[in-house]
């Protein structure tokens, strides 16, 4: 805000001469100008929309929303998925990172392409692979159908396309913080007698945790929200297989748009409350920088 | 070309880094600003470039005052203590920036520019070199770039800031005989900064000696060493002297 | 090698094994399948007409998507890193909305603003311009999900390049658009480049935002993915696993674009050959 005031000061008062690194006032507010009018058209907007669409019928209609048993069927569902994806995927990506930034190996390379590959498939690949591997005509559907389990079109697969989809968020996180921070401390903990766990839990976790957060929050976002892999593993079964996203896709298909939009809304503050928290955490990571080079 | 500075003040936020500082450098002069870290003598180089605007006070090219002018008009050749170049340009292109940026009327033709910059890679001993890249040379090789760069557009001035700051001890000894050479011959007008007072005072005509934004002595290297004007020139020079 | 610190087996081989199941195993069962009939059938699949339709639809929106962003990535990059103004921490955090709202979402969003009777559709229509349930729809999605990339990508590189550069330009006798066009552009464009091809391979991928804004229309408003669905939903496993492996093979284009790009801009700067 200040800096905005002094802009417009400096606006006024012409006659200083131009910083050799400055653009002149009017292609600045120009620039502003275009980028917040395509953020607000853009990005801003939808959000809006989400909220508006909601409430148009008024708070009651949006409460009424959240009582419907197949409603709460499917934030069950989504809340149960999420529980047991997130830790997995935490457990993976310290794993990982632990194994990437602390030893050199064979592979390496390969091994954080993997890591990575989710970011760039298609989430409807995502959920194709394991309707391949697991469905009725898939490669262990005959052997699954003889013993009677069900992983596509059950929460199984629901589970298991999110832990794809959502697997890369923690490992992504940490790579870089590890790989910044090195291994001079955990050394220095080595020579004085620190052994496995205790190295991690008291030397390594503090210096990570707040990019160990970061990522659980990004892959907690993702997992509740994931659409195109789930959608592709669910097979729409009403009150079991319905997670948030596809009911809102059901709702929304039946022409119940304030219930969609209600729903909706739900998912859009958790994207909101996840890019706080990534804000505040990114912030926290900068200060314990500057704190360590000071 | 001579450089006047006028009572120049400088804050940045409710540090002072300037403060009413007065200044002239002779036409053909090699004036050294020396003080140590913190003085203000970097800000000074940049309040005479016009990358900084004083609070208070005048600069003057050669009795023009051109305290209003942007750096893009006073044309000041500087050379940055981290050299500054373009490193997606080869030294060819680097040196031929100035010359290709000029509005056509000015601009000279595709052979006058390549003769020009050939002629300033031989001033600076990098003819084999034109085709490189900032990255692939050494840290005396790229400062000689930096300066050919500047000199390509003619300045007025030269303002150098800690030109050898970043090399190794033998290479800095080189390269200050070189510039010392290099402006017996060339008699451009140059002011530049430096910490080293052993620099300042085998290099340049005149030494400016800073400390806390406050000019402490303006003097010939001899008449400074002989009569130091206070306590500070007194210890920082015999601190110095002693190793 | 010995290695000092501990836990090397312990946590590689946990995460090859995860890696191995969640990945591995079942892209074998992609490939596997997709070459499961004879390769002639294969090819028919991944060549027929509403196939190659929902490639050319796929490809060019994603691309021009991706280009869109970059126009509009750059600049608000650049005023973000380099101008203050009311509401740019609010701007800068929200950059990253597309990351976190959930596709499905977004598509609904999108649908409700631009369907003729939604906030922006309804101005449409009146020119005569159809948004959703169109290929425009299918642009603004793709707009809407891959513009963090450029963002995110340029941002750091803004930010560290040395000020210096810029004022050297400047005394040089350098205006401030040459200074930009011949010295900051150069730097930030292996950025740029690589994130125009992140958003444009995220584009090429989209499922959720598309399957509403669409309208899903055989060769007109059908994406790649979308086909993936409906033959899943036919029984037609190879067919759906044929598709399923092209994308595949163009993800993996995609990969090798940024790789190279990264490559190249290191050759450019350091000269490593």
């Amino acid at each position: 805000m200040a800096g905005a005031i002094q802009d417009l000061t400096t606006l006024r008062n012409a006659t200083r001469p131009r910083r050799a690194t400055e653009e002149g006032p009017l292609v600045r507010w120009a620039l502003i100008l275009v980028s917040v009018a395509f953020f607000t058209a853009f990005l801003l907007l939808p959000l809006v929309a989400v909220f508006a669409e909601g409430l148009r019928r008024g708070a009651a209609l949006y409460l009424q929303t959240f009582t419907d048993p197949v409603t709460l069927d499917a934030i069950r569902l989504t809340l149960i998925t999420a529980a047991i994806a997130v830790p997995c995927n935490t457990v993976f990506g310290v794993a990982a990172a632990w194994a990437i930034t602390r030893f050199e190996f064979r592979g390496k390379q390969f091994f954080s392409t993997l890591i990575d590959l989710p970011l760039w498939v298609s989430p409807v690949i995502g959920g194709l692979i394991y309707v391949l591997l697991f469905g009725s005509q898939g490669v262990l559907g005959p052997w699954l159908q003889a013993h009677h389990w069900r992983i596509i079109y059950s929460t199984p697969g629901i589970v298991i396309a999110t832990v794809f989809v959502t697997f890369p968020f923690v490992a992504r996180g940490l790579i870089p913080l590890m790989q910044a921070q090195g291994v001079a401390e955990e050394e220095a903990a080595l020579t004085l007698g620190a052994r496995g766990w205790q190295l991690f839990l008291r030397v390594t976790l503090p210096k990570i945790k707040w990019g160990l957060l970061y990522g659980v929050i990004l892959a907690n976002a993702r997992a509740m929200g994931e659409f195109g892999a789930v959608s592709v593993v669910s097979g729409h079964i009403r009150g079991l297989t319905n997670t948030v996203p596809l009911q809102i896709e059901i709702l929304y298909n039946e022409y119940a748009f304030a219930a969609a939009f209600a729903l909706a809304s739900l998912l859009s503050l958790l994207a909101l409350v996840t890019l706080g928290v990534k804000s505040y955490v990114e912030w926290r990571a900068r200060q314990q920088l500057e704190e360590s080079q000071s | 070309m001579s450089i006047r500075i006028d009572g120049l003040s400088k804050k940045f936020g409710g540090h002072v880094a300037v403060q009413e500082a007065s200044i002239e450098v002779g036409t053909g002069k090699l004036v050294a600003l020396l003080g140590p870290s913190g003085s203000g003598k970097t800000t000074l180089l940049r309040l005479i470039a016009g990358l900084e605007f004083p609070d208070e006070g005048r600069v003057f090219f050669h009795g023009e005052e051109v305290t209003q002018k942007s750096a893009y008009e006073r044309r000041a050749g500087f050379v940055f203590q981290h050299y500054a170049l373009f490193q997606h340009l080869s030294v060819f292109d680097n040196i031929a920036f100035g010359l290709e940026v000029r509005p056509r009327a000015t601009r000279p033709c595709k052979d006058e520019i390549r003769e020009r910059v050939h002629c300033l890679l031989k001033l600076v001993q990098l003819e084999p070199f034109a085709k490189r890249f900032p990255a692939q040379l050494s840290g005396g090789q790229r400062q000689r770039v930096a300066l050919a760069r500047a000199l390509a557009i003619e300045p007025r001035v030269l303002l150098l800031d800690e030109p050898f700051g970043a090399l190794d001890a033998k290479v800095r000894k080189e390269l200050r005989a070189w510039l010392r050479r290099f402006h017996d011959e060339t008699q451009i007008t140059s002011l530049f900064v430096t910490h080293d007072q052993e620099e300042a005072f085998e290099v340049a005509n005149e030494v400016v000696i800073l400390n806390h934004g406050h000019i402490q002595q303006i003097g010939a290297p001899g008449l400074i060493q002989r009569e130091p004007a206070n306590a500070f020139v007194h210890d920082f020079l015999g601190l110095d002297f002693q190793i | 090698m010995r290695r000092i610190l501990p836990g090397f087996r312990l946590t590689l081989g946990f995460s090859a094994v995860y890696l191995t199941l969640i990945v591995l195993i079942p892209f074998a069962a992609l490939t596997a399948k997709a070459f499961s009939g004879s390769w002639h059938h294969l090819w028919e699949v991944v060549t027929s007409p509403r196939v190659v339709a929902s490639y050319q639809l796929s490809f060019g929106a994603s691309l021009l998507a991706s280009l869109i962003n970059g126009v509009f990535g750059f600049i608000t990059a650049w005023v973000l890193t380099r101008y203050s103004f009311p509401g740019r921490r609010v701007m800068d955090g929200l950059v990253d909305l597309p990351f976190a709202l959930p596709t499905a979402v977004a598509g609904i969003a999108l649908t409700a603003l631009y369907a003729p009777n939604g906030w922006v559709g309804a101005l449409l229509a009146k020119v005569g311009i159809a948004a959703a349930f169109n290929r425009l729809g299918i642009l603004l999605a793709l707009v809407f999900i891959g513009f963090p990339f450029v963002v995110r990508t340029l941002q750091p590189v803004l930010i560290s390049l040395s000020e210096d550069v810029e004022e050297a330009a400047a005394l040089l006798g350098a205006t401030r658009f040459q200074t930009f066009w011949r010295v900051v552009f150069p730097a930030a464009l292996p950025a740029l480049l690589t994130g125009i091809t992140l958003a444009f391979g995220r584009a090429l991928g989209e499922y959720g935002s598309i399957v509403f804004i669409s309208g899903n229309l055989p060769f007109k408003t059908e994406i790649t993915p979308l086909l993936i669905v409906a033959k899943l939903e036919q029984y037609d496993y190879q067919g759906a696993a044929g598709i399923g492996l092209v994308m595949l093979l163009a993800s993996f284009g995609i990969l090798a674009v940024v790789n190279g790009v990264q490559a190249w801009n290191a050759r450019r700067i350091y000269r490593i050959d």
